[in-house]
């Protein structure tokens, strides 16, 4: 008769801001929403795109300073944006914990730079296998010894076999741009495939830029658990003796024949990608000049720069071409042979040590063009890239 | 799952599998089966690759019979010698990379809480002692600070069986074995002093000699890790090979093992055990 | 936000420390705006130069101490106080210019 709990007053259910938002298509989100520009920081500009990702689970690990933004994710998981939360343990144990989160079918999201990259690396790059959809966004920072913070993205050279999708953002606009739409592509039923969104960091998320943004009152629409190329493991399936996982374990069990075929998948749905990012980056590539002899290549901060230096060439009377590769997985191959046909000179400014640009570079065009492919200017380890740098190597490539 | 949806449409019987027709005609879903009707009944696992004799076999075999909800349970497992076996179980079973278990499984539980707000979904870890003890420890013990509501089972077999035999964390002092030439020389590592630490609302250490009581420790951990908090069973699980025990011996040795060191033990928190007193007059009161 | 007026340019740092510049101009002269990357965002500023430009065609400049607006690198901590200095700039300009163009006849 008189249960105290049933009883006692009832705590009033604090309001989910999330909740409140508009669902909107995502090229109502990405094209037709009126935006505003805003001069905000790159983890200023990640955290409004959360806002509007409609993000069920997001596990963070500090790595600060480098990835402010899964504070941030923190504070909309207080205001409701988010709805559920928490630090994990370290990176091995938040990547582990994405891969259990996006396995159960709600919208996950996690965030690490450099070191943090590395360390949880082992979990991140089995997501393709187990195709699971989820977004890591990636402030490259130095890895090696000594430490620094300083953007050197040598990292992203570790993520390009592995099955990913890899996105690499120029500034803060695409900080803002690229998580909203790697959502989206990563839960296609033909792709079910993680995305990495990576950005050179300090320089993007710690410095202002300008970005227009939608407003905050609508949102992505939510990931729906039951559209998914496999399975999701919430036993809502008939009864098998077969997990969805089973065909990724040892292969003394199952032929070999079916691991490579496995793979074999995960690399083709990377490539089925490329409609969708396509479609929603406005191409995978942005080419400036497509007319130019001479075309510089970049991806991340080195387009900023060269962005600059070809400003720069055109006052002294020297038109130069831009590519920049907004996605490095799907590679854009189609679009940097075609754009490269008749060019002489190649320039892959590139903000780490390795040049895995550069590599990139040489096996995609080779026998489609004639160019020569400069292996740099480089620098790596906190090292400046001015603008002149880049006059510099262009100047020399041509003697 | 649906149950109503798993059934096989009349005029379709031909077409399916008489396995799957076993599974929802005569299978564990949607009632909790008991040890005693054991061969009455389609069993989660049937037949497994383990060697011969193996106590851990037999170990899951009794798990999956104690699961309250088979329908609506995910299990979660890593390398070792037991997901030879749970990976042939007609519940899906997650494989992720060594030692990630407990990680794993605090992401799958609170996504699967945001999906299904009105249907409690259980999440079971069973991994080796190995997976959980070493390279798994920080995920065990930071999962058990979190509170995560999901189960865990070791099976400690003591030893890397998988692998071949070397030394876990779990193996007793002076055992020789690979990469312990010369005898382990730290002791066993008291896992069930840490779920204490950690305050674990229900921990258990059990042998495989008592088969109802296996069920039964299984179900009331599942049911607090559901509604309490997180839930631990360390069960000794012998490697006949690795520790030569003859095949016909090796329920022999589990007595002797649980009579020397590994008796059967629960400890609960309050709330555990007021929660599952409540569960357990309630289904009293239904007989 | 800044003011867009006399903004001539919005371009990266060249200087390869990351961050961005905005250059105004007024004629020969102009300011050198400079936002740098730190590692705490609160600490992100405004550094201001007064410019003068080489020559008509091109964005070229040095930096001009020698005016009455800045003897040296100016520090701004938000887009308001930058935008009155600014205000304050380009009316000086616009008198500094006619009076070096009667100098100059």
């Amino acid at each position: 008769m008189s249960d105290p709990v049933a009883q006692a007053p009832q705590q009033k259910e604090r309001v989910r801001k999330g909740d409140l938002q508009k669902v909107v298509t995502p090229e109502h989100m990405f094209f037709e929403a009126p935006r505003e520009t805003q001069f905000i920081t790159g983890s200023e500009a990640a955290r409004e795109a959360i806002r509007r990702a409609n993000v069920d689970i997001a596990i963070s690990y500090p790595i600060t300073p480098q990835s402010e933004t899964m504070q941030q994710a923190g504070y909309l998981y207080d205001e409701g944006y988010i709805k559920d939360y928490y630090r994990g343990e370290e990176e091995i144990g938040v990547m582990a914990a994405i891969a259990g989160a996006s396995r159960s079918g709600v919208r996950s999201l996690t965030a690490t730079s450099g070191p943090g990259l590395i360390r949880g690396l082992e979990a991140i790059s089995s997501w393709p296998g187990a195709r699971v959809p989820a977004v890591l966004l990636d402030m490259c920072r130095v890895i090696n010894t000594p430490l620094a913070i300083q953007p050197d993205n040598i990292e992203i050279s570790f993520l390009l076999n592995t099955g990913l999708i890899v996105l690499h953002g120029e500034n803060q606009q695409d900080f803002f741009d690229y998580p909203l739409i790697a959502f989206v592509v990563s839960e296609q039923v033909d792709v079910t495939l993680p995305v990495v969104v990576s950005v050179d960091g300090f320089f993007v998320t710690h410095a202002r830029g300008h970005v227009s943004i939608p407003s905050a009152d609508i949102k992505l629409p939510p990931r729906d658990g039951w559209k998914c190329a496999v399975p999701a493991m919430d036993n809502e399936n008939p009864p098998a003796r077969i997990s969805r996982d089973a065909p990724i374990q040892k292969s003394n069990f199952i032929s070999y024949h079916m691991h490579a075929s496995w793979q074999q998948e995960v690399f083709a749905a990377v490539q089925r990608s490329a409609r969708y990012l396509r479609k929603y980056l406005k191409g995978l590539v942005e080419i400036v000049n497509p007319d130019a002899e001479e075309m510089i290549v970049a991806s991340g901060s080195a387009v900023s720069q060269s962005r600059e230096a070809i400003r720069q060439s055109a006052e002294l009377g020297r038109k130069v071409g831009l590519i920049k590769i907004k996605s490095l997985r799907p590679f854009p191959a189609q679009e940097i042979r075609e754009a490269c046909k008749n060019v002489k000179r190649i320039l892959a400014p590139e903000f780490n040590q390795a040049g895995w640009l550069h590599k990139e570079l040489c096996s995609t065009l080779y026998g489609y063009s004639n160019a020569v492919i400069q292996p740099g200017p480089r620098v790596f380890g906190g090292m400046t890239m001015p603008t002149e740098m880049i006059l510099e190597w262009l100047e020399e490539c041509r003697k | 799952m649906s149950l109503e949806t798993l059934r096989v449409s009349p005029g379709y019987e031909h077409i399916m599998p008489i396995e799957y027709q076993d599974l929802i005609n005569h299978g564990p879903y949607g009632r909790q089966v008991k040890v005693s009707e054991m061969g009455k009944f389609k069993e989660i696992i049937e037949e497994h690759p383990m060697c011969a004799g193996c106590a851990m076999s037999l170990f899951i075999r009794l798990t999956m019979i104690g699961l309250p909800t088979p329908e609506h349970t995910v299990l979660v497992g890593t390398a070792g010698c037991g997901r030879l076996s749970i990976s042939q179980a007609s519940i899906p079973f997650i494989y992720g990379n060594y030692g990630d278990t407990n990680a794993v499984a605090s992401g799958l539980k609170r996504g699967l809480e945001i999906r299904f707000p009105n249907q409690k979904k259980d999440v079971v870890v069973m991994a080796g002692d190995g997976g959980l003890i070493d390279i798994g420890f920080k995920h065990l013990m930071h999962a058990w600070f979190r509170r995560e509501k999901f189960t865990t089972i070791m099976l400690d077999n003591e030893v890397y069986g998988n692998t071949g035999g070397q030394e876990s964390g779990m193996t007793q002092k002076g055992r020789i074995l690979k990469m312990a030439p010369r005898g382990k020389q730290v002791d066993k590592i008291d896992a069930i002093g840490l779920a204490k630490v950690a305050k674990v609302d229900y921990i258990a250490r059990i042998a495989p000699t008592n088969p109802a009581r296996v069920a039964r420790t299984v179900r009331r951990a599942v049911l607090v890790a559901r509604e309490i908090g997180s839930s631990y069973i360390q069960a000794y699980t012998s490697c006949n090979i690795e520790y030569a025990i003859p095949t016909p011996e090796v329920m022999k040795d589990a007595f002797n093992v649980e009579k020397e060191r590994y008796g059967f033990e629960e400890i609960l928190s309050d709330r555990a055990k007021e929660y599952l007193n409540e569960i357990e007059k309630k289904d009293k009161e239904k007989k | 936000m800044l003011t867009h007026e006399n903004l001539e340019l919005t371009r990266t740092q060249p200087d390869g420390n990351g961050g961005v510049q905005f250059l105004y101009r007024v004629k020969n002269y102009g300011v050198a705006a400079c936002s740098r990357p730190k590692e705490e965002i609160a600490q992100i500023n405004w550094e201001v130069d007064v410019i003068k430009f080489k020559d008509a065609n091109t964005l070229n400049f040095d930096v001009c101490h020698t005016t009455e607006l800045a003897a040296n690198t100016l520090t701004f901590h938000n887009d308001k106080s930058l935008n009155e200095f600014l205000k304050k700039a380009f009316v000086y300009f616009d008198e500094l210019n006619v009076l070096e163009g009667m100098m100059t006849k």
